[in-house]
């Protein structure tokens, strides 16, 4: 059996909005193992977000375990969990979130401006990661000049550019026609099966979710029972 | 930092309009508060003075220089220890020309041509200039800047109608001199002007100022109490101070002319601080949702603050570079005028350009300090759900 990259255990989250106390997530236990492409599905408000940011670290649990490649994220600083997420996680949006002002090269190049790594050796590694994605030709476009498809894929070059060990992606395809949510989808399962990326992936679609190799369902901060499936 | 450098740039212009805005209003800020520290080095920026100017002593009624003091007190004078010379240096105003066109002012003293030159050694003129100046009555040498403006060349007449003096002085430009720190003077003949003001009874006998000229630094101070003490019971008692602080007694007359000048910088670098605040603050506010796409990235609060930081420093230096041309050109434009701010001298010196580029260096962190610093304090999440 593999080693999990991700553990939680009794994971609670809660939210206090104007003194109201909203559990998002309720004592959650899931165990991820490397290279594995799961996905986390649930109706809206069911907490799928906020187990993904805080397998992220970019918020921090009420109570409760996580370990995510072995790194107990409650103990690490502000400071260390951001160079430990440029390094080892990479994040795709629903809504793309590319910088409208840089190029595509320079949207997939950022992440690897917190590296030691030379200009010509980041753009370069840019460069690879477009290619991968299949936007080589695209790279002095703006996202403004793309379409959302091809936005996606830029954010995705983007998330892998620094070679990250988990690619966490929050509703990849909600702002996607058919087409191009099959391409990005696509995409995803080559990096999981081809460069074994693992992969946790957050979606409310049925067919996004036929790509994982492992579902669960989260309603109302609750994780319901296991049950794995292949595309 | 170099590195961000395309990511910095890429933001400055990123809605150019706004950024030519905030560059225009503060290249105008900048310029203005330029043009007025280069006014404030003109006026009391303190040169070194000459080895000559600072032997030299300055007298006059202790009550105002609008005080005349008998004529008779210049032998008195040049009998006290020290003084090597002492003669009338005596303000004569009156009009050149059409007194309403400010370009025909220009500095007009009675002197003796005898002693002129050796009491202020740093004219220069040639001998036969200087000879003539010295026989003929109405003769009057102006300086060169001076004679290029009105085109005077020796020979040519000049007339000067008296105001303060009701009298008309019909002048011969007898010579050109050079003076390293004011050719913008006109010298004529006091006996002339004596002789004028006797036919007209008009107090031929009283003169406003005598300029001394003491024999050694040491002295210098004795002298100036000794002159002072030598006329305390007169009717006229004196007050003598040294040439520098006779330059800088005028000023005295614009009233505190030195927190007038710093309340305006003040005020106008205030000012511009809280119109750059507001316009990074915009661009920031809008920008927030970038801030925590950056931070999903890995980058780090401190990294964010120093990006904007840096974009708006750039900002301000474009506005500063842009300013101190401007202030450059009317710093020509009013030297070259004509009128009498000509002599304030402004130039943009390399001490005035320093200035203005850490006043824009101090705009750029001030104004957006604050918002960068807010806006990398954010939770990821709040910033990645900000719709501003």
């Amino acid at each position: 059996m593999n080693t999990p990259v991700i553990a939680t255990r009794k994971l609670v989250k809660e939210f206090v909005r104007a003194n109201f106390h909203i559990l998002a997530l309720h004592e959650i236990d899931i165990s991820i193992e490397a290279g594995a492409f799961f996905t986390l599905m649930g109706p809206s408000g069911s907490g799928k977000s906020t187990l993904l940011h805080l397998i992220a670290a970019m918020d921090r649990p009420t109570r409760g375990e996580i370990r995510v490649l072995g790194e107990d994220l409650r103990a690490l600083s502000n400071r260390a969990i951001a160079q430990w997420r440029n390094r080892h996680i990479g994040f795709i949006f629903q809504s793309f979130n590319l910088i409208p002002v840089l190029s595509a090269l320079e949207n997939v190049e950022l992440p690897l401006k917190l590296t030691d790594l030379s200009h010509r050796e980041r753009w370069e590694h840019a460069l690879t990661a477009l290619e991968l994605v299949g936007l080589a030709d695209h790279a002095d476009h703006l996202p403004g000049q793309l379409s959302g498809g091809q936005e996606q894929r830029v954010a995705i070059a983007r998330a892998i550019v620094t070679d990250p060990d988990i690619i966490l992606a929050d509703e990849p395809t909600g702002n996607l026609d058919a087409e191009a949510a099959q391409e990005v989808l696509m995409l995803l399962s080559r990096l999981n099966r081809e460069f074994g990326k693992t992969i946790v992936m957050v979606t409310h679609d049925p067919h996004a979710a036929s790509y994982a190799t492992e579902v669960r369902h989260l309603e109302k901060g609750e994780l319901k029972a296991a049950s794995s499936e292949t595309p | 930092m170099v590195r961000y450098a395309s990511l910095i740039a890429a933001n400055a212009l990123r809605n150019r309009r706004r950024s030519a805005l905030t560059v225009a209003s503060i290249a105008i800020s900048l310029c203005l508060l330029a043009v007025l520290g280069a006014a404030y080095l003109a006026l009391f920026g303190e040169p070194e003075a000459s080895p000559a100017e600072a032997l030299r002593l300055m007298t006059h009624h202790k009550v105002s220089i609008t005080q005349p003091m008998p004529v008779s007190f210049e032998a008195r004078i040049r009998q006290i220890p020290g003084v090597a010379d002492a003669m009338v240096w005596q303000w004569f105003g009156g009009t050149y020309k059409d007194a309403r066109d400010p370009r025909n002012f220009f500095a007009r003293f009675a002197v003796e041509p005898a002693r002129l030159f050796g009491i202020r050694s740093e004219l220069r003129i040639p001998a036969g200039h200087r000879a003539r100046f010295q026989q003929e009555r109405t003769g009057c040498i102006a300086g060169r800047k001076l004679a290029a403006r009105f085109a005077w060349k020796p020979g040519d007449r000049v007339t000067l109608l008296g105001d303060i003096f009701p009298v008309t002085l019909e002048l011969t430009i007898a010579g050109i001199y050079d003076d390293p720190n004011n050719d913008e003077i006109l010298y004529f003949n006091y006996e002339y002007l004596r002789e004028l003001l006797k036919a007209e009874d008009a107090g031929p006998d009283q003169v406003g100022v005598f300029i001394v000229q003491v024999k050694s630094l040491d002295a210098v101070i004795p002298v100036a109490d000794a002159i002072d003490k030598e006329f305390e019971n007169s009717t006229a008692p004196t007050e003598t101070v040294t040439e520098r602080a006779w330059q800088l007694s005028f000023l005295s007359f614009l009233g505190n002319l030195k927190l007038f000048l710093s309340s305006i910088c003040g005020a106008l670098g205030f000012t511009v601080l809280l119109v750059c605040a507001n316009t990074i603050s915009m661009a920031v506010r809008e920008r927030i949702r970038e801030v925590g796409i950056m931070k999903t990235l890995g980058f780090r609060p401190g990294t964010l603050v120093a990006l904007t930081i840096a974009e708006s420093t750039c900002l301000a230096l474009a506005g500063g570079a842009i300013g101190l041309g401007l202030a450059e050109i009317l710093c020509v434009m009013v030297q070259s005028s004509g009128t009498a701010y000509a002599a304030l001298n402004l130039r943009i010196t390399a001490e005035v350009a320093l200035a203005s580029c850490a006043a824009a260096v101090a705009l750029g962190v001030g104004s957006s300090a604050l918002p960068a610093w807010q806006a990398s304090r954010m939770n990821i999440l709040d910033a990645l759900r900000h719709t501003g």
